[in-house]
């Protein structure tokens, strides 16, 4: 049974249908590619996904739950955790406070008056080891705002693994980034793959093809095609329809 | 940029220094207030509005919701005290605890309405709803006595176990209602140096962030609401002693927007101690401007639109600027000792 | 069901009064997603210098008083109307120039801004022309009162109403019918747009201060007559403002004229039956509203939930 999975996924904003009828299923320790042309909807099915939006029609099931239209809150203490496209940082306080504060030990606590923060070692050991795995270990005591795009970026993956996740959803991890920085992400993401699941929506076709297991192609709203990278290379019409437009 | 969200200092410690000095010179100003020039009424209004306003300021600084009609729920925190004493029997602790309670249940119904907005939305909301209940007290002449509001409401004597004090002097109530401000203050303290104000401040700063990492933002929300309006609703019980009287003025949208101006005067965006700088330099200037010339609105009025244009994070922000100015370059902490950064 | 005429009448005039209140700050609020609190204070110094230049107080014993008080009260009332307005967006100007350090930060120092400003307008107010109470005199052709159909009517009300429907026809065609009204409008939903169709957003935002003020002062001096002036008049006023917005919808035009209506009558028939409570019912609707549809009657997707 696939860890992940939705079915004739919809969505309309008003008249505007956005999804149009999107199937997704992903296997357990799987990394999985959402490719296709901007303004296809793939950000839109992330956030059906995660909860951000109930859908329009379709089911969603994950560890064998139907999640379609629980609340964001409820799909993330599940196990379901993203990163988001445009940063999405909690911007006032320093690095670590950022992970710590997605750890699912810190968020149980929320209601006990009579924990400590910065100085439950725990916690801080546990938030360091997280931004260890995205190299920010040196940067964990500075203010999130003065880091720089690329760590930024790392921490937004900081963020998300911090939630032990079951499966992790990255929104164009590598949007912004320079040569240098998109192949220490791939190392990354290589790593990452031993202990969690991955979707991951990306225009970098190198990037992506190079990591994922199996790639959904999305266009108009609707899954084009669904394949490995290898065989969707040789299918020529996805090469002209959604790779062409990218490449 | 300084922020609430800067790691305190002594994040662990339930009590500091800056909270021994305050509680020290609350307690002393009985002896002190009048060879200052002043009265020792100020020292328990004082005492009021900066418990009123700490309470305010976990909504207003730390959760940044930014409401403009908590007037409301110190004004109903004094009517049920008034209430108590008329119609249920004369009693210290009934009538405050009818107090927080009245004022818990209209901030969680309210709460109910406004826990999913934000921003400019909320602000607006909260003015309406602080206006619902301003136009009830004074329209609901036979519960609240109109725009007198209800008059004569006594002191109750203080009586723990054998213990019997009366309230009646100034300085007595001053020092019980400084008793009550110091344990909030301890409380509140806690509060937001326990996970839970971390996680208010994280609404603050990325409510759509802190969703996806598994809080229930919207409970979380009703919650600090309904809070802030139960220790508004204390202070509105210890104000109706004070004045020994209970009227609707307290909840008018100037009210609520004076106790808006107080926090960002002392700068409770930036600091715990805001409120606190806040409530003083206002009633400090009513007082000392107030003497001066009749129109001293005018003037303090004018000082704080000066201020939103020039240094919005207000007292305590300038104290952080000054500071900084005078300190050396900023210690680097060692990553392998986080605990040594709060010691 | 007869005697109700005359409270509907004199709602839909409120309602009518309303919305020409609730149109500038609407106007204000979707433009520059700032929530005025100083509108009520333009409110008040329209009508206290519409006042002032009626009672021509201030040249008294001048030639140019003794020629200003020889006039007829028609033409020195008419002058009110159109100085208190102007007063009133000259004061909107200097409130939208103190303003500008706060844009681009939280929409909170805007509100705190506009908050102070309201207290010092309205010292200064208490300053100028004192704490008490005061009416404004409106000429003899529209005083009294005029039977029709067996009921009595006001006529200041009948023309107060007349007047009103006349500006917001005035404003719609304005918003609708010119290029600068395009302009506001596409401002209220992207000031990204306004800056690619090369206008200066400085000058739009510095114009649609000065006219929503303007507007606000203008339903000052036709409302002075019937609510008379006090110096906080301008929170009483700035209150129904607040809740027609949120029921019609933040920024929406036909929302804000809507909703006023809607308040008015619902003030007004109330009225009919328990005087003292007439006000409530505008809370009443406003819960309703709120508590069914989030953003108002006619409310679209804001900047302002942010």
């Amino acid at each position: 049974m696939p860890l992940f999975e939705a079915r004739n996924i919809q969505k309309r904003f008003g008249a505007r249908v956005v999804l149009e009828d999107v199937s997704l299923s992903v296997e357990q320790g799987a990394v999985h590619g959402i490719m296709g042309p901007n303004g296809a909807g793939k950000t839109t099915c992330f956030n059906v996904l995660t909860g951000h939006y109930a859908p329009d029609g379709g089911t969603i099931r994950f560890a064998g739950r139907d999640i379609a239209g629980m609340k964001p809150h409820r799909i993330a203490r599940l196990g379901v955790s993203r990163s988001f496209q445009i940063m999405n940082l909690f911007d006032d306080t320093v690095v670590i406070e950022n992970v710590m504060l997605a750890l699912p030990e810190f968020r149980a606590m929320t209601f006990s008056p009579s924990r400590n923060v910065f100085i439950d070692r725990a916690l801080t050991d546990a938030a360091l080891e997280i931004l260890a795995q995205v190299d920010l270990a040196e940067k964990a005591w500075d203010k999130a705002a003065s880091l720089s795009y690329g760590q930024r970026r790392a921490l937004e993956i900081a963020v998300a693994l911090a939630a032990r996740p079951k499966i992790v959803f990255l929104d164009e991890p590598t949007s912004g980034l320079g040569a240098e920085a998109t192949r220490a992400l791939a190392q990354l993401v290589r790593r990452l793959r031993e202990s969690y699941t991955i979707v991951m929506i990306e225009h970098d076709m190198r990037f992506l093809f190079e990591l994922a297991d199996r790639i959904s192609v999305i266009h108009w709203g609707q899954v084009i095609a669904e394949d490995t990278p290898t065989e969707l290379m040789a299918n020529k019409w996805v090469a002209r329809s959604a790779l062409g437009e990218l490449a | 940029m300084i922020s609430l969200s800067d790691i305190p200092a002594r994040g662990g410690s339930p009590f500091t220094p800056p909270m021994f000095v305050f509680l020290l010179a609350l307690a002393t100003a009985p002896f002190w207030l009048e060879a200052v020039g002043l009265y020792s009424y100020l020292g328990i209004e004082i005492t009021i509005w900066i418990l009123y306003a700490m309470g305010f300021n976990l909504l207003f600084g730390y959760a940044g919701l930014h409401s403009f009609g908590h007037g409301a729920y110190l004004g109903v925190g004094a009517y049920a005290f008034g209430l108590f004493q008329n119609h249920v029997g004369v009693s210290l602790w009934g009538g405050l605890l009818a107090a927080v309670l009245a004022a818990t249940i209209a901030g969680a119904a309210v709460a109910l309405f406004v826990a999913h907005r934000r921003g400019i939305y909320f602000a607006l909301l909260t003015i309406a709803f602080g206006q619902v209940f301003w136009f009830c007290a004074i329209k609901l002449r036979w519960l609240t006595g109109g725009e007198d509001g209800l008059l004569g409401i006594p002191r109750p004597d203080l009586v723990i176990g054998p213990l019997r004090v009366s309230l009646q002097e100034n300085t007595s109530l001053h020092w019980f209602s400084a008793a009550i401000l110091g344990l909030a203050m301890l409380g509140l303290w806690r509060l937001v140096n326990a996970p839970f104000g971390r996680v208010l401040q994280a609404i603050r700063q990325n409510e759509m962030r802190a969703r996806f990492a598994g809080y229930d933002v919207w409970r979380i929300k009703w919650l600090v609401f309904t809070l802030s309006a139960s220790v508004a609703g204390l202070a509105g019980g210890l104000f109706a002693m004070a004045q020994e009287s209970a009227y609707p003025d307290v909840m008018s949208l100037h009210q609520s927007g004076l106790i808006v101006m107080m926090i960002l005067v002392g700068g409770g965006l930036v600091s715990f101690w805001g409120p606190v700088l806040g409530v003083l330099v206002y009633f400090i200037a009513r007082d000392i401007i107030g003497g001066i010339t009749e129109t001293w609105l005018l003037w303090f009025g004018l000082m704080f639109v000066v201020m939103v244009m020039v240094r919005p994070e207000g007292a305590a922000g300038l104290a952080h600027v000054v500071r900084a100015r005078f300190a050396r370059a900023p210690v680097k902490t060692p990553v392998s000792a986080p605990a040594e950064r709060s010691a | 069901m007869y005697s109700l005429i005359p409270h509907i009448v004199n709602g839909l005039t409120l309602g009518l009064l309303f919305a020409l209140i609730a149109l500038g700050f609407t106007l204000i609020v979707g433009v520059m997603e700032v929530i005025n609190l100083a509108h009520g204070a333009f409110f008040a110094l329209g009508a206290y210098f519409a006042l002032a230049t009626i009672g021509g107080s201030w040249f008294a014993g001048t030639e140019f008083g003794i020629w200003w008080s020889s006039l007829s009260p028609g033409a020195r009332y008419a002058s009110g109307l159109i100085f208190g307005p102007l007063c009133a967006a000259g004061a909107g100007m200097i409130l939208e120039l103190c303003l500008r350090p706060t844009y681009g930060k939280a929409p909170l120092y805007g509100l705190l801004l506009t908050f102070g400003a309201a207290l010092v307008i309205e010292e200064l107010i208490r300053l100028v022309w004192g704490t008490g109470e005061q009416s404004l005199s409106v000429p003899q052709a529209i005083n009294g009162a005029f039977l029709m159909g067996g009921l009595i009517f006001s006529k200041y009300k009948f023309y107060a109403a007349a007047f009103s429907i006349l500006a917001i026809f005035l404003v719609w065609l304005f918003l609708e019918k010119t290029p600068y009204g395009a302009i506001i409008k596409a401002g209220s939903h992207d000031s990204e747009m306004v800056r690619a169709l090369g206008f200066d957003l400085g000058k739009l935002r510095l114009a649609v201060f000065a006219f929503g003020a303007a507007l606000a002062g203008l339903a000052g001096v036709i409302m002075a007559p019937i609510w008379g002036l006090r110096p906080h008049i301008g929170i009483d006023v700035v209150i129904p403002a607040f809740l027609i917005i949120v029921v019609g919808g933040v920024g929406s035009f036909w929302g804000a004229v809507a909703a006023a209506m809607l308040v008015g009558l619902a003030v007004g028939i109330t009225g009919a039956y328990a005087a003292a409570w007439s006000m409530l019912s505008m809370y009443i609707l406003l819960i309703l509203v709120v508590g069914f549809r989030a953003r108002g009657l006619f409310g679209r997707k804001s900047a302002l939930e942010n």
